[in-house]
């Protein structure tokens, strides 16, 4: 592979360094992935850089998310080594052998433009400092965080979210069986053809589920709660073929178009203009009437997860929100209610609209930290 | 068989390019003395010829394509060139496209091959009175005269050189299918168990499109290059109308592709692409228009808007806002 990029300024050794740079910025990239781009870089040659970036961001992204990441980290490694690293050349040539690719890595993450999060650190202590944080951060109440904090938290769940889904999506099943056939509807299907089995029935398998209703609660007492969960239903939609999500306050509204396909970023941006009411009233049991009014279509009694995530302080009738919930339940494979609450040490689901609302649900969890949410994982 | 009878996917031919065997020799051979730098840009220019009007960042995909032999995934919003990518890649290598188009269902039996079971059913009747031992027969109701080759077989029977394989809206189809292609495409070979192996002769350049309604196997993506489509800058845009519709008025084909740019800011469900912008600028030059104006706009909303609320969002935002002025 050396022999064969020609270019002295972009050697093999530095598309590793640079693949292992990426990597520790969050990009996915394996031995695979390093091999992909050594391969893509050999092939291209000595050559304009804007061709390598092209090449590269090909071989090392696999979605838009992925691209805008490459595009960062592209930016930060090779304008780091033209300028930084120039005057600093005896300091990086005297470490070259041994652990030159940590500890160039390690300064340009330091220096790069969005490391806020660690900041703070020094480079000897940064691993070590770096995991308790996030220990803590990870158990912290989304409600008691400070702004710094909650900062570094987000950068944390963003990337814990993807790996997640990530996971999810690699637990999907195998299998390119087709069921097995239905010998009796065969038969009686056939019965025309005088008994021939031309066209043969099968017997379906249960379908997972692979639709995902929900409804988040944005009201005043969901606030300090519910920008943090609005990214984890975006990380979360990777997951499920069909995701239908609703916000609700007083009033049911849909945000499922300004989410799908579309980069977080962009999709909050457009969230905050929303008419919605954020941070208003609540009214549980009326968004999920207008919700059976309107939306009941969306749920499959075969496949679909139905996902609440609020409170439970309703200011309606407790009736009314269990006639509702229990509409929506004969419906749906499963009922998810998580509340921020019962993260707290002696709360017990005592509102009138909770514990109205609990015999129709099927699971019952917390959502105040970064740990419950991870931990939702097992029922999806 | 089963109860999708009637669903075959589509295959397209095209034409060879024979214009474009130079790019193809410069581009696909081991041997050739031109650099990377070279070859993107014949790339670049050869879709042009073919009325595609691409970037340097895609062609350089396309050109790694040839060199790695990696299936290339493409995302993007539904109208801005997926499919049309691996047309203009098949004429450009001069090669056929073979094209595979993915649904909900969509099963081996329809995507790789089938028996022709009335066929052999036939067969059997007819060699009832026959003296073939039911070895003969068996062998002979299992060959090549009952089966019907469906897209992916046939992409890997081509007899001269490799064809493209489209496999178009890859997210619509399931897991299982999914992880069936991630086989073909590593080892580019089908068994099929009354024949035995067939495996590729000339392995197939892969496209595979999605529009992202689904998030794709982790597997299946890494085994891909990947180049995501935005939509084009207006100057890119002005280009593609230019193109495409060359008839076309400058000064018409400034308006339409400014209205649209300015639409697609709108937040609509379903924003229009670049094959809106086209059928828009051909739908007023059918109508005659020379310009722009609140009259033409309305008139041809049904190519732009292609959802009753963005039909109001569109009126609500003003003219003055959509005719730029």
């Amino acid at each position: 592979m050396n022999s064969r990029t020609a270019n002295p300024s972009i050697t093999a050794e530095t598309i590793v360094e640079f693949c292992r740079f990426a990597r520790e910025r969050g990009l996915p990239v394996s031995v695979k992935e390093t091999l992909g781009a050594l391969e893509a870089a050999a092939a291209l040659g000595p050559g304009r850089t804007d061709d390598l970036r092209f090449g590269l961001r090909s071989v090392l992204c696999s979605s838009m998310e992925d691209w805008d990441l490459f595009e960062e980290c592209f930016q930060a490694f090779w304008n780091d080594t033209s300028e930084v690293s120039t005057p600093k050349q005896p300091h990086v040539r005297d470490t070259r052998r041994s652990e030159i690719s940590v500890h160039t890595a390690r300064s340009m993450i330091t220096s790069g433009s969005s490391g806020e999060d660690v900041s703070s650190e020094q480079e000897g202590v940064q691993a070590v400092a770096g995991a308790s944080i996030r220990e803590r951060l990870a158990k912290a109440d989304f409600s008691t965080l400070q702004q710094a904090d909650m900062e570094a938290l987000e950068q944390i769940a963003l990337r814990l979210f993807r790996q997640m889904a990530r996971r999810l999506a690699r637990r999907r099943r195998i299998s390119t069986a087709r069921g097995q056939v239905d010998l009796r509807r065969t038969i009686r299907r056939n019965i025309s053809h005088g008994g021939e089995p031309i066209s043969l029935r099968f017997r379906e398998r249960r379908p997972r589920p692979h639709r995902l209703v929900t409804l988040l609660d944005i009201s005043g007492s969901m606030s300090p709660y519910s920008v943090f969960l609005v990214k984890f239903l975006f990380a979360l939609q990777k997951h499920f073929r069909h995701v239908d999500t609703f916000l609700f306050s007083t009033s049911l509204v849909e945000i499922t178009p300004l989410f799908r396909g579309r980069r977080l970023r962009d999709a909050l941006r457009d969230l905050s203009q929303l008419p919605a009411g954020w941070a208003g009233g609540t009214s549980i049991g009326g968004s999920l009437r207008e919700f059976n009014q309107f939306h009941h279509r969306k749920l499959r009694s075969g496949d679909t997860l139905f996902l609440m995530l609020s409170d439970g302080w309703d200011t309606g009738s407790p009736g009314v929100l269990a006639a509702e919930l229990a509409r929506v339940k004969r419906q749906v494979r499963r009922v998810i209610w998580l509340n921020p609450l019962l993260g707290l040490k002696d709360y017990q689901p005592l509102t009138a609209g909770m514990s109205a609302a609990l015999p129709h649900i099927d699971v019952f969890a917390a959502a105040h930290n970064l740990e419950s949410l991870l931990a939702l994982e097992k029922y999806l | 068989m089963g109860g999708n009878e009637g669903i075959v996917p589509r295959e397209v031919l095209t034409q060879p390019e024979p214009a474009c065997s130079r790019i193809i020799t410069m581009v696909t051979s081991e041997h050739s003395h031109s650099s990377a730098g070279q070859c993107v840009d014949a790339i670049v220019s050869g879709f042009e010829r073919l009325g595609y009007v691409t970037d340097r960042s895609l062609a350089t995909t396309v050109f790694l394509v040839t060199k790695l032999r990696k299936p290339i995934l493409v995302e993007g919003h539904a109208g801005l060139g997926k499919t049309e990518l691996a047309k203009a890649f098949a004429s450009l290598l001069g090669t056929r496209l073979i094209r595979l188009q993915c649904y909900e269902g969509l099963d081996v039996s329809s995507a790789v091959y089938e028996w022709n079971y009335q066929k052999q059913l036939l067969a059997i009747r007819i060699e009832e009175q026959s003296k073939q031992t039911v070895e003969e027969k068996e062998r002979h109701i299992f060959s090549h005269e009952f089966l019907l080759e469906r897209p992916l077989l046939q992409s890997i029977r081509a007899e001269d050189q490799s064809p493209v394989l489209l496999i178009d809206e890859i997210d619509r189809a399931d897991e299982a299918f999914e992880a069936f292609l991630l086989e073909l495409l590593s080892d580019f070979q089908i068994t099929i168990p009354e024949m035995g192996t067939i495996r590729a002769k000339h392995v197939p350049f892969v496209v595979l499109t999605s529009n992202r309604s689904r998030e794709l196997g982790d597997a299946l993506k890494r085994r891909c290059l990947y180049q995501w489509i935005d939509y084009p800058s207006l100057e890119k845009e002005m280009t593609i109308v230019r193109t495409r519709l060359p008839q076309i008025e400058e000064r018409l084909a400034r308006q339409v592709v400014g209205y649209v740019q300015t639409v697609r800011r709108l937040n609509l469900s379903k924003p229009p692409g670049v094959a809106e912008t086209l059928d828009c600028a051909e739908a007023l030059m059918a109508l005659g228009k020379k310009q722009l104006d609140e009259e033409a706009i309305r008139e041809t909303m049904g190519s732009i808007s292609k959802a009753v609320e963005d039909d109001a969002r569109i009126k609500n935002a003003g003219m003055s806002t959509l005719l730029n002025q």
